[in-house]
């Protein structure tokens, strides 16, 4: 926890969480000028700087400016607890968003039930929108010590593997595919070095955490995954589709024929199979690609959201009814989907990273598909409609690939 | 400098639904040095005995060395006065036409001396008179940040109405705080606590006159620790909150809840007095509109404010929980201080209606009380409740009422109802 603060106040979280926070200002340590975080050397001086510059000890970016109440709006007094209401602060740790554009945007939230937040984001995005983003989540093993660093270190690695990622200029649409799927590898590596570099030695269960990414680019999107955390592509027309399969006990037993309701909420219904962490038995990715040629949106979430709302119709649905509330913003709808969960309960960590493919929609119920779709249930996973009616999705099946094609 | 610190002590776990959240809140103050000493002003004592008729023989001797004993204690420099107390209260030093006092030193130390050991016992008892009178004497001296008096009587307020003294007891709240005593059998000590509590001091019952100069030289020595002037404990509860009651529970039981001033909307301000080095137990109950389970939010927070500075804060917290061993549990502080608080309770109510022959009320309530200082493992009240009840068994509280009681030690059951003992660790 500690470790993450000074990178979340000196990053876009607080300002946007509306938590204004001191600017983390950096000094010249010989001659006090002022000097940018990556600087090597002062452009006054000419000291040498990179050895020298401490960044500021944790809690002080945290803790000078009063903060507004998330329940209220009261002031939060320096106790932590609001003046008003006496709800606690929420940290940035166990709040924050992101938006590197406004096409793309995240909400990552500690949810009600549990004490720390152990979800984590982190994204990347051109100006331009449709251009290229990345969209990372984990979330981290909360029977674990420290996955709440670990895993906000992992995304983050893997984001900057895939940011300076850029594929586009090499000839054919299948390099292109072959030389995202081995940058997501490469993203997964970073992602799993920094997980074990954040592990505490010593006894106790190590920081282990899931990994699921997405990355648009050229109408194209690639999903690379481990464990269950999800990448959905919800087209404003049409299903909506589950890319990716959990590395899940459940999934296993949903490839084995058992109905997904039955499996989602059996005992070992959230038991994954295969996560990062230095007692990860294997962390090689699973990926899926889809090809963007229609208006829609691209979401990649933890469990804390799918959970309520597991299939790609129901997610679907509850993207439009939420849009239909909050507007079509990325960062108003994540928000939006964030407070639907824990409206639900927010039994686990929730997490919401939306891209918008195509232009930008009008808020409100305006697509005649959304009007057609009932209300999504308030209840947990599988209680979702349709399940008895429509067929088993297909990216369930282990060799099938009509939602997507799973290239590994 | 005075130091002050508070530790929470409950069980912040609340069940589905639950509302009500308790805590015993303590608070220490170290450093606190003399009196008179602070930055904010001096300090003022007054000595007020009884020198009513009923006082004649040994009783007035007494007196005279009893508050020697006492202006022995006030410290050099610290503002004094003595007043003679009757139906006509006189100022028996300084000697002065006006409400005056005096600054100590070692040569007003024994004029005063020479004063008092000149009172006579005379007249009649109207205590309400002294303390409008002792009101004065105070206010004759601007700038005292610190007033404490020292009241003995020895009999009951006949010669004024029951209005009168309550009239004489609010003008006199907040101007000064009054620690009274009572000598032998004669006082009344519902009328005496009435005084004492509401000018924030104790009450005390001497049964014997030879055992006032210890006893005065005692008062006067903690009165001249106490170098915090004065501070109040402050409650917060969050918006949509009801405090329900805020009540000191050690070193006595003194329900605060009523003294409440509004320090902000939110806030409400309870004064204690002044301070020396010593810890005291508030017991806080919280009234919150429910949330759901697996939330958590600050319930009060508890302070000591010197002046308009916090010097300490404690959070009491409620934490909503459906795991029955968590929210089922009650803490031992609650349960200990919730149980002495009743403890004081059943004793004053058994004695009243012992007092008014309602022989079936006082055994009931007298044997709760023995009940609850058997569970709260109060010795002291066990030994005090055994001269006034026979005890069948503590456990179910099952006493007789004794045929012939000492009234003094009914008294002393009383007048120490009200003490608690710590929460044992």
């Amino acid at each position: 926890m500690t470790g993450t603060a000074p990178d979340l106040a000196a990053g876009v979280t607080g300002a946007e969480a509306g938590m204004p926070v001191a600017a983390v200002a950096l000094s010249c340590p010989a001659c006090s000028a002022p000097i940018g975080d990556s600087d090597r050397f002062c452009e006054a001086c000419g000291a040498e700087l990179t050895p020298a510059v401490e960044l500021p000890p944790p809690q002080t970016a945290t803790v000078t400016a009063a903060r507004a109440c998330h329940e209220c709006g009261g002031e939060v007094a320096p106790d932590g607890y609001c003046t008003q209401c006496g709800a606690g602060a929420v940290s940035e740790r166990d709040h924050f968003v992101e938006e590197p554009a406004p096409w793309v945007a995240a909400v990552c939230d500690r949810g009600i039930r549990h004490d720390r937040n152990e979800d984590a984001v982190a994204l990347h995005a051109g100006a331009e929108p449709g251009s290229h983003a990345v969209l990372v989540v984990c979330d981290g093993v909360s029977s674990s010590t420290d996955s709440d660093v670990a895993s906000l270190a992992a995304a983050r690695a893997a984001r900057d593997v895939l940011a300076v990622s850029h594929p586009q200029a090499l000839g054919t649409a299948a390099t292109r595919l072959m030389a995202t799927a081995r940058a997501m590898e490469a993203a997964v590596d970073a992602a799993n070095d920094a997980v074990i570099r954040h592990t505490t030695a010593g006894p106790g269960n190590p920081a282990s955490c899931t990994f699921v990414a997405a990355v648009i680019q050229q109408s194209q999107l690639v999903v690379g995954w481990v464990g269950d955390s999800r990448a959905y592509w919800l087209p404003d027309a049409g299903a909506g589709q589950l890319l990716s399969i959990d590395d899940s006990f459940a999934a296993e037993q949903i490839a084995g024929g058992m109905s997904r309701e039955e499996a989602e909420n059996g005992p070992q219904a959230h038991a994954i199979t295969r996560w990062l962490g230095i007692d990860a038995p294997d962390h090689t990715p699973r990926t899926a690609s889809v090809d963007l040629t229609e208006p829609g949106w691209v979401l990649v979430c933890s469990d804390g959201l799918w959970n309520y709302c597991s299939e790609g119709d129901a997610m679907s649905a509850l993207l439009h009814e939420t849009a239909s509330r909050t507007g079509s913003a990325p960062l108003d709808l994540a928000d939006g989907l964030v407070d639907w969960a824990n409206a639900q309960g927010g039994m686990d960590n929730i997490t919401a990273a939306l891209a918008r493919v195509g232009p930008p929609t009008t808020a409100g119920p305006a697509n005649p598909a959304t009007t057609a779709t009932p209300a999504v249930a308030a209840t947990p996973a599988t209680a979702a409609p349709d399940t008895a009616t429509a067929p088993a999705p297909a990216a369930y099946q282990e060799e099938g690939t009509p939602d997507g094609n799973v290239l590994s | 400098m005075a130091t002050f610190s508070a530790e929470v002590f409950q069980n912040e776990f609340l069940p589905d639904g639950g509302t009500d959240v308790h805590a015993i809140v303590t608070v220490t103050c170290s450093g606190a040095g003399e009196a008179g000493q602070s930055d904010s002003g001096d300090a003022g004592e007054i000595v007020i005995v009884d020198t009513s008729g009923s006082m004649g023989g040994d009783k007035i001797v007494a007196v005279q060395q009893a508050a020697a004993a006492a202006l022995d204690q006030v410290l050099d420099g610290v503002w004094f006065a003595v007043i003679a107390g009757s139906h006509l209260p006189r100022l028996a030093f300084p000697v002065s036409p006006e409400p005056a006092m005096v600054r100590m030193d070692p040569q007003v130390r024994a004029e005063a001396k020479a004063a008092v050991g000149s009172f006579w016992a005379d007249g009649g008892t109207a205590m309400g008179t002294w303390l409008r009178l002792a009101t004065r004497v105070f206010s004759s001296v601007p700038n005292l940040a610190q007033r404490h008096a020292i009241l003995l009587t020895d009999g009951i307020n006949q010669h004024e109405t029951p209005q009168e003294l309550s009239a004489a007891i609010e003008e006199a709240r907040g101007k000064f705080q009054c620690d009274c005593r009572g000598v032998g059998e004669d006082w009344q000590v519902a009328e005496v606590r009435r005084i004492a509590t509401t000018l924030l001091g104790s009450v005390d019952l001497i049964a014997r006159p030879e055992d006032m100069a210890a006893d005065f030289e005692q008062i006067m020595r903690q009165a001249m620790g106490r170098g915090v002037a004065e501070a109040t404990l402050r409650v917060w509860a969050p918006q949509g909150a009801e405090v329900l009651f805020v009540r000191q529970v050690s070193p006595t039981v003194e329900d605060l809840t009523a003294r409440r001033h509004e320090v902000n909307p939110l806030t409400g301000g309870y004064p204690t007095g002044s301070w020396g080095d010593e810890a005291r137990d508030y017991h806080v109950a919280v009234r919150l509109p429910a949330k759901s389970v697996g939330q958590e939010q600050l319930a009060s927070r508890v302070q000591l404010a010197v002046g308009d500075t916090v010097a300490a804060q404690g959070l009491v917290k409620a934490r909503w929980s459906n795991d029955d061993t968590l929210t089922a549990r009650i803490d031992p502080a609650v349960a200990h201080y919730t149980g002495q608080a009743e403890l004081a309770e059943a004793i004053q109510d058994g004695l009243a209606a012992k007092a008014l022959g309602d022989t079936d009320t006082a055994t009931a309530k007298l044997g709760r009380a023995v009940q609850l200082a058997a569970q709260t493992g109060n010795e002291e009240a066990t030994s005090r409740l055994r001269k006034i009840v026979d005890i069948d068994d503590p456990e179910t509280g099952t006493v007789r009422l004794r045929r012939s009681v000492s009234k003094l030690d009914e008294m002393a059951l009383d007048t120490s109802s009200t003490k608690t003992t710590r929460v044992r660790k």
